[in-house]
């Protein structure tokens, strides 16, 4: 081993794997990349190290058993048995960022016997296994690859992938099919234009109808579906008129062929369909990216627990727990299931669910619910209600449902659509009655000139192009936009509810200000570091540069912890705790007393029995909030703050980012949510900003939600947009990108209308050529193309 | 010029063909993921 360690390019004292400073004498900053880096040795895999991008990241394994990988109510669910009697099942892989990462996964089946094969999808972060259960536990393979730097997680929404994967070979398929129809039949229609005559002309016409009507016929599906559904609904869609235009387009060419003149109109329909299909998987690839990567935090969320069995434990999936069994959960573990704590005493944080960003201290007999964070020592909690039947399973369950009845709006396309097929219609018959006197043949064909040259094609490339290129540039500014109307129905103005811990505020408690001595501050973050519960870890943070050696240290969870420091006795707790143990002077009383009248949370330091400091603990607003709502509101949103938290809090939180008090709404729980933004939903356009599961119905129920950074997987569930970036920035970025966006999406419609509007009345003149129109159709299709690519949003 | 009615029909043959490959392609799943493989033949 020492000699490939040599043989490596380390300078000074930089780690092995990752290039990153290691404490001197050490080949590794960290253990994880000391596993994973005798993981790569033993294995013979150190070609790795020639492929790997070598910017500095610590390698990150776990030493989990993955036990809970080979239960059977796991393999029920997501592994496939195959014909040859190999099981295969999908996992979701962290950290896979570079084709390194993909090579170095990929030779897991030379590292353990029985694995067939790996494939890595690096844009998902998923990998196909395909093993033979005998020779290879899954836990066996899942162990190997987190070994290799990659904790593994069940890749849940496999079905949605099939589903996705399905339609889009299907359009694909289509898209070929019209593209080679369009390349062939307009070879064709060159010969004709180019004058070419007699039974040459006919062997040519003939030829290019035997090609394009089948083939047309065929890829333009999607068409006659959405215009037959459309037909059906009662609401006319841009489907519509572009299934007359094709099917006018395709019958009159056949007629003309039949009749031996004229000149089919072929090549320019085969031209708009393939441009129709191109834009439209544009769209569907970018808006599938950002979902299937909203999915992956999906994937992320506990799907195990640690089941109490006498007096051992076991690792189980979720879903093998039953009401009544004990689960333990460890300090920084997210509890999964609602039960009764049966023993130990710790702190919790539920503000994912309840919106309060304070952990609340629980002990024997108080109920948790899953979603919550344990945070300070581990608790066995007798389960009551589990999976799909708890709490958050049951509102994730409703979720669904909310969205499906999401207040719609008509999009600005179908809107004009619906005009437009009736405008056409009536300018069709206006053509037959006009052109009558020449002949009834002479006159639809001057009406079925119109139906071709007018089919909106440019009209229904505006949208998809547009969109699909926002979403992309969104994409790569973090934000995650999933689905394509989400944009349109982001656009107006609308009012805005924020909801406030976690959104507004970072969702995690600081020390906002201090009343005593600098002695006793050093004093209380020097205890404090002894200590995991979040409060003491904020008074830790507060002072890093405080000095000095803790002995003797007691902790009372939840409550205060007590040692001594140079011999001295110090105590930091609850005021309720030191007060027990120290006298409250006047001054520390009514500092206690304000902090709690404001909101703020207490903590109080004794030194020798004499309470002398209080430190007031917050969760603080986020730096960019303020200047974000004033954008917001600058650009005539009308912004509200919602929250489950204390009404005072929020009052207090609303006047310091200077919104009216009667915009602030505090002690909502997540019914209130959800009914106070389905009434405002009824009235006018409502976006709801939220990260916990308690915004997630409402989030569903709103005209647009947008789940923010560091959110619960059920509001990324629910919400149409997800923010990878922190902060409020980004929600602003989101709505005036959905702004500029519909702007660009008006200018390419105000274009193709125009140009629609000269074609239709050339061709009611009887003037049009299908030479002008093939040169024409495509020409207009481009330039809505450029005017979308040339759109400012999301740059 | 009669060998136009050779020609084209024989092309059209050529193109029925590059539609077969194609949806042979598609079927097999090679355009499901397009960022991974022109790593992955980078990498061996």
């Amino acid at each position: 081993m020492d000699t490939v360690l040599t043989s490596l390019p380390i300078a000074g004292a930089s780690c092995a794997h990752c290039g990153l400073p290691a404490p001197r004498g050490d080949r590794f900053c960290c253990a994880g990349c000391e596993t994973v880096y005798h993981a790569l040795a033993d294995g013979g895999l150190t070609g790795y190290y020639a492929l790997a991008d070598r910017e500095a990241r610590a390698a990150h394994t776990t030493d989990r058993s993955y036990a809970e990988l080979d239960d059977a109510a796991f393999a029920k669910r997501h592994v496939r048995a195959r014909a040859d009697g190999l099981c295969e099942t999908s996992l979701y892989l962290e950290d896979v960022r570079c084709g390194a990462c993909v090579w170095l996964v990929e030779r897991v089946p030379r590292l353990v016997d029985g694995v067939r094969d790996v494939r890595v999808d690096l844009g998902r972060g998923r990998a196909d296994v395909v093993y033979d259960a005998r020779t290879a536990p899954l836990s066996t393979v899942a162990r190997a690859i987190d070994r290799l730097g990659h904790p593994v997680h069940p890749y849940r929404g496999v079905d949605r992938d099939l589903q996705r994967r399905r339609e889009d070979r299907a359009l694909l398929l289509k898209i070929a099919i019209a593209g080679a129809a369009a390349g062939n039949v307009m070879l064709m229609a060159a010969a004709i234009y180019a004058g070419v005559d007699g039974a040459m002309a006919i062997f040519f016409r003939w030829a290019a109808m035997i090609v394009a009507v089948p083939a047309l016929t065929y890829a333009a599906t999607p068409f006659w579906r959405g215009a037959i559904a459309s037909l059906r609904a009662g609401r006319l869609h841009l489907d519509l008129p572009i299934s007359i235009g094709i099917a006018a387009g395709l019958a009159w060419g056949v007629h003309d062929v039949l009749a031996n003149r004229g000149e089919p109109y072929f090549d320019s329909l085969g031209m708009l369909v393939f441009l129709l299909l191109s834009a439209r998987w544009l769209q569907a690839r970018q808006a599938r990216r950002a979902a299937s990567a909203a999915e992956i935090v999906h994937a992320l969320t506990p799907s195990r627990a640690r089941r109490v069995a006498g007096s051992s434990m076991q690792d189980v999936p979720i879903e093998a727990i039953a009401i009544g069994d004990l689960i333990e959960a460890r300090a920084g573990e997210t509890i999964a299931v609602d039960g009764v704590i049966d023993t130990g005493a710790s702190a919790v944080d539920a503000g994912l669910l309840t919106g309060e960003p304070r952990p609340v201290d629980v002990g024997p007999g108080d109920t948790v619910a899953a979603g919550a964070v344990n945070l300070a020592a581990p608790i066995r909690i007798r389960t009551t209600a589990a999976g799909e039947d708890t709490r958050v399973g049951r509102l994730a369950a409703r979720l669904g449902e909310l969205t499906a009845t999401r207040p719609r709006i008509t999009q600005l396309v179908d809107r004009i659509a619906s005009r437009f097929v009736v405008v056409v219609l009536i300018a069709a018959a206006a053509t037959i009655a006009l052109w009558w006197h020449t002949g009834p043949e002479h006159a639809v064909s001057h009406a079925m000139a119109l139906l071709v040259v007018t089919c909106p094609c440019a009209l229904a490339l505006a949208t998809p192009l547009t969109f699909g290129i926002a979403i992309g540039r969104a994409a790569r500014r973090e934000i995650l936009i999933k689905s394509h109307d989400a944009l349109e129905r982001l656009a107006a103005r609308s009012t805005i509810v924020l909801d406030k811990t976690g959104t507004v505020t970072e969702g995690r408690m600081r020390v906002d200000g201090w009343l005593g001595a600098d002695v006793a501050k050093d004093c209380a973050a020097v205890l404090e570091r002894a200590s995991v519960h979040p409060l003491a870890r904020a008074i830790a943070a507060d002072r890093p540069d405080a000095i000095g050696i803790a002995t003797d240290v007691r902790e009372d969870t939840g409550r205060g912890i007590a040692g001594r420091i140079d011999g001295v006795a110090v105590a930091v707790g609850s005021p309720r705790w030191i007060a027990a143990r120290a006298e409250l002077a006047e001054p520390i009383a009514e500092a206690i007393e304000h902090a709690a009248g404001q909101g703020a949370t207490p903590v109080v330091v004794a030194i020798d029995g004499r309470a002398c400091a209080v430190a007031r603990l917050v969760d603080p607003i986020r730096k960019d909030a303020r200047a974000s709502i004033d954008h917001l509101r600058a650009l005539g949103h009308d912004v509200e703050l919602l929250s489950g938290d204390d009404p005072r809090v929020v009052a207090q939180v609303g006047a310091a980012l200077g919104l009216p008090h009667d915009r602030c709404r505090g002690g909502a729980t997540p019914e209130d949510k959800l009914a106070h933004v389905q009434a405002l939903a009824a009235k006018t356009r409502t976006i709801m900003v939220g990260d916990g599961v308690n915004d997630a119905a409402a989030l569903a129920a709103a005209t647009a939600g947008i789940a923010v950074h560091g959110g619960a997987e059920a509001s990324i569930d629910a919400a149409d947009v997800f923010l990878r970036a922190p902060g409020l920035a980004p929600v602003v970025t989101v709505v005036d990108g959905a702004r500029r966006s519909l702007a660009t999406v008006r200018r390419c419609l105000r274009f193709s209308l125009a140009y629609n509007l000269t074609m239709g009345t050339l061709a009611i003149a009887g003037v049009v050529h299908p030479l002008l129109a093939a040169a024409l159709m495509p020409a207009s299709s481009l330039t809505v193309l450029a005017c979308a690519a040339r759109s400012r949003a999301f740059r | 010029m009669n060998v136009l009615y050779l020609i084209l029909p024989l092309a059209l043959v050529i193109v029925g063909g590059a539609v077969v490959a194609f949806a042979w392609s598609v079927r097999d799943g090679q355009l499901d993921d397009l960022d991974t493989p022109p790593r992955r033949m980078l990498d061996d």
